[in-house]
């Protein structure tokens, strides 16, 4: 096991960010023999892709292909990992970076064996931001059912450090004190694999996201179709948990606008075609209405949109969404204009999804760090240096793609230590 | 269905010197025929306009009303993801459609274009001159006659009672560019009105009679218009209302007092020629004359002053197509107040020149309101009595 200073000569790779493509990274560099740091900001690993319900197009479910990685970082003695831990600052030149890390309390220990006593026992909620607080769990909470690691965690804002979790816990888990810790590790490579975050949906006034229940965004429906989810995988719309007898998909909110994200997110086509399958799963005849610019289901995707195109239920109509009405019975009219036929169309249905697209995480800490980002906030490799960038942090991408992009960022730091 | 798109390229760089240079940015998306307030739900636009525009369908855009109901409220272009700008470019076919239908069209080529800017002051500088000249004037009067008769001795006098030398060369330079312009209005708001209406499915056998035009489609367009009932829909730019409206309504009062005066001074001056003097300040016509200069000046000034914040903070591209009738708006406001407070102190050198600009600004609005912006005046009316023609009976709108 490697001590928290490099090993001399070879360097370590610090790879930031534990989602699909930073664990990647994390294990094929691990695998061939190198020293690897592997630090995520969430009390779990697993990112935007541990919230799916399903992959595209094969529409198996995320923990197929996280619980190998899981498995692969678990036996992996080359591999350290880092939860609810970020970067503070970089030092150094190319070779030898010197990178402070703070990691927050979890204020539960590594006896934790997930028996849920102590979420039993605590008498306090907070908002449930995995499921977009949607639902809500106690103060002390494991982030998902098949949250890695299995430790729970407490939101110290919504604790009242009353102690009941502590008491009920029989390992002595509980750690009320525990605090924050400052590190530093010298590595010769550092790989951002900082993902994405949903756009801000309340950015787009005319599409009135927040201002009724009836409108969600895709990743709000990607936790409303998933098991572990917040209606166990019902579609009910949030609020009055009405089953709908409609649905609209407002494509590109926020994306290819030069007002919000000015580049296209490449997912949300694919991710919505998804979606409808889950609709029809569960919905076999409810009316679905999709409103496109352009339908962008490149290669091979193209057959998967295809077979959904064929529904006889579900209508594709070319023109953006760009006002949506929310009306007394809770659902929405949204109004576009079809482009095919030159009319006006104002559309109710029960539930609108905005298919938001991907804003880079890393966007606004990334400068104070000396990150190099693009004009969008994406950050831009200099593997000269040994900083490179992997999955979503270098591009608005899909999880295939991710898995290929940070297989190159491994190798890309490999040979950045071995200079 | 094929369709043989023939672009006509000059058109295209017409639009984008005349501040359509954003339009090739546009991909369709139709966000803006949504957040358009004024767009209707069968015919919206601007979305079709912008992909006929970047084809140079000229057309099929000349010819298209919605190009002129279009109040320029600035919602498309504000959420345009594009920034391709539809409001502005709407904006420089309407200056294509101007001078497209302008009779004659020389000058309607000539009045289009910034660079004539100097042949455009000097022709009716050059007319009223020799007007001046010609009519013997050419001389500043005496203090005395100037403070009992104003200007109204500008081109002389002489004892004919029928009709004062003044008016009469006052008459013979501006009834000529008055009939031209209204003319040349006519012309081309009746060549558009056959564009537009080949485009409907409509039966030559059924039309409506004069009367029905006027009471069913004219007059209603030019109620609301008066009341800017579209433009109190706007959005974004609806502060260019506060500007607009308070320049309309000094429009119709200056229209109201040029009537008066004609009324005043060619009809009843010939039998009390008293009345071929200065309108005294109790008239209450005078009154409203004042009040109307000032309410023009202030209108023109808002709207000049929302233009250059909109050019600065948006990186909306002046244009001469703007800035020319904002200019000669302008010019004519403040040259008539100014000349009339000179006058009243008395400064007679100055309020002779400055009387001088006025007719000259005056003979420009009249001479090129047909192809300028000005023109908005008439063809937008025209397009909006369509419009309800267009939801008539008489033009059927199939299966």
């Amino acid at each position: 096991m490697t001590d928290e200073r490099s090993t001399p000569g070879t360097g370590g790779i610090l790879v930031v960010g534990g989602g699909i493509s930073g664990l990647t990274t994390a294990v094929e560099a691990a695998e061939v023999g190198n020293d690897v740091f592997l630090v995520e900001r969430n009390p779990y690993m697993g990112g935007r892709v541990a919230q799916l319900n399903q992959y595209f197009p094969k529409l198996c479910p995320p923990t197929c292909g996280l619980e190998i990685n899981f498995k692969r970082v678990k036996n992996n003695r080359k591999i350290r990992m880092y939860t609810m831990t970020e970067v503070q600052s970089i030092s150094g030149a190319p070779g030898s970076y010197q990178v402070t890390l703070v990691s927050k309390p979890r204020y539960v220990n590594n006896n934790c064996t997930g028996c849920n006593a102590c979420v039993d026992a605590c008498p306090e909620q907070r908002d449930n931001a995995f499921n977009f607080d949607m639902d809500k769990t106690k103060a002390i909470y494991k982030a998902h059912d098949m949250a890695f690691p299995m430790k729970y965690v407490i939101d110290m804002p919504a604790c009242t450090k009353c102690g009941k979790c502590k008491d009920a816990c029989k390992y002595d888990a509980v750690d009320l004190d525990m605090e924050s810790k400052t590190f530093t590790l010298d590595v010769a490579s550092i790989v951002w694999a900082t993902g994405w975050n949903p756009y801000d949906a309340t950015k787009m006034d005319n599409l009135k996201f927040g201002q009724s229940n009836a409108i969600i965004t895709n990743m709000m429906m990607e936790r409303l179709a998933a098991p572990n989810g917040p209606t166990g995988g019902k579609i009910l719309r949030p609020g009055d948990n009405k089953e709908p007898g409609s649905f609209a998909f407002v494509q590109c909110a926020g994306s290819r606008d030069e007002n919000h994200l000015e580049y296209c997110s490449y997912i949300c086509c694919m991710a919505t075609m998804k979606q409808i399958t889950y609709i029809r799963e569960r919905y076999p005849t409810a009316k679905i209405y999709v409103f496109y610019i352009d339908l962008r289901t490149p290669g091979k995707y193209e057959k998967f949109r295809e077979k959904l195109m064929a529904d006889a239920n579900t209508v594709f109509i070319k023109g953006k969404v760009a006002n949506i009405t929310p009306e007394a019975d809770g659902g929405v009219t949204v109004v576009a204009e079809n482009a095919m036929t030159g009319e006006k169309i104002q559309q109710k249905v029960d539930l609108a999804i905005l298919a938001t697209g991907m804003a880079p995480a890393l966007k606004l800490q990334g400068a104070s760090l000396g990150v190099q980002l693009d004009s969008n906030g994406f950050v831009m490799s200099d593997t000269a240096k040994g900083i490179i960038a992997a999955g979503c942090a270098k591009k608005a991408a899909d999880v295939v793609t991710c898995g290929q992009n940070s297989t190159a960022a491994a190798l890309k730091a490999i040979q950045a230590t071995r200079r | 269905m094929t369709m043989n798109v023939n672009p006509d390229l000059s058109f295209i760089k017409f639009l984008k010197s005349a501040g359509g240079d954003t339009l090739k940015k546009c991909y369709q998306c139709a966000t803006c025929s949504v957040v358009c307030p004024l767009s209707s739900d069968k015919k919206p636009f601007p979305r079709k306009e912008m992909v006929w525009a970047q084809w140079g369908l000229k057309d099929k855009l000349i010819g298209d009303p919605d190009i002129l109901l279009c109040h320029q409220c600035g919602d498309c272009t504000a959420y345009c993801p594009r920034g391709a700008k539809p409001g502005d470019v709407l904006g420089a076919i309407r200056a294509y459609i101007y001078t497209y239908y302008g009779f004659p069209q020389g000058l309607a080529k000539l009045a289009s274009n910034g660079k004539n800017l100097p042949l455009l002051i000097g022709i009716p500088a050059a007319v009223i001159l020799i007007m001046w000249l010609i009519s013997g004037g050419m001389h500043l009067p005496t203090e005395e006659v100037f403070t009992k008769y104003g200007f109204s001795q500008f081109f002389g006098h002489w004892d004919f009672r029928w009709l004062s030398k003044n008016v009469f060369f006052i008459d013979i330079i501006f009834l000529p560019a008055a009939a031209l312009a209204l003319f040349s209005a006519y012309k081309g708001a009746s060549a558009m009105w056959q564009k537009m209406n080949e485009g409907l499915n409509s039966d030559s056998n059924f039309r409506p009679s004069c009367n029905q035009f006027v009471l069913d489609y004219l007059w209603p367009a030019i109620k609301e218009t008066v009341l800017h009932k579209r433009f109190n829909e706007c959005g974004v730019n609806i502060d260019r209302v506060k500007g607009h409206l308070p320049l309309l309504l000094a429009f119709i009062g200056l229209f109201i007092v040029t009537t008066y005066g004609f009324i005043r001074k060619d009809l009843l001056g010939v039998f009390i020629p008293a009345l071929h003097g200065v309108i005294p300040q109790y008239d209450p016509f005078k009154l409203l004359a004042n009040v109307s200069a000032i309410a023009l000046i202030i209108g023109i000034g808002i709207l000049w002053a929302n233009r250059a914040n909109m050019e600065e903070k948006k990186g909306i591209v002046p244009t001469f197509y703007d800035w020319f009738l904002i200019g000669e708006i302008m010019a004519v406001g403040v040259t008539g107040l100014g000349a009339e407070l000179l006058r009243l102190a008395d400064f007679m050198t100055v309020a002779y020149v400055v009387y001088y600009a006025h007719l000259v600004s005056v003979l420009m609005l009249f001479l090129y309101m047909p192809y300028t912006k000005f023109a908005h005046l008439v063809y937008r009316t025209v397009a909006m009595a369509f419009e309800k023609y267009r939801e008539s009976g008489f033009v059927n709108k199939g299966a």
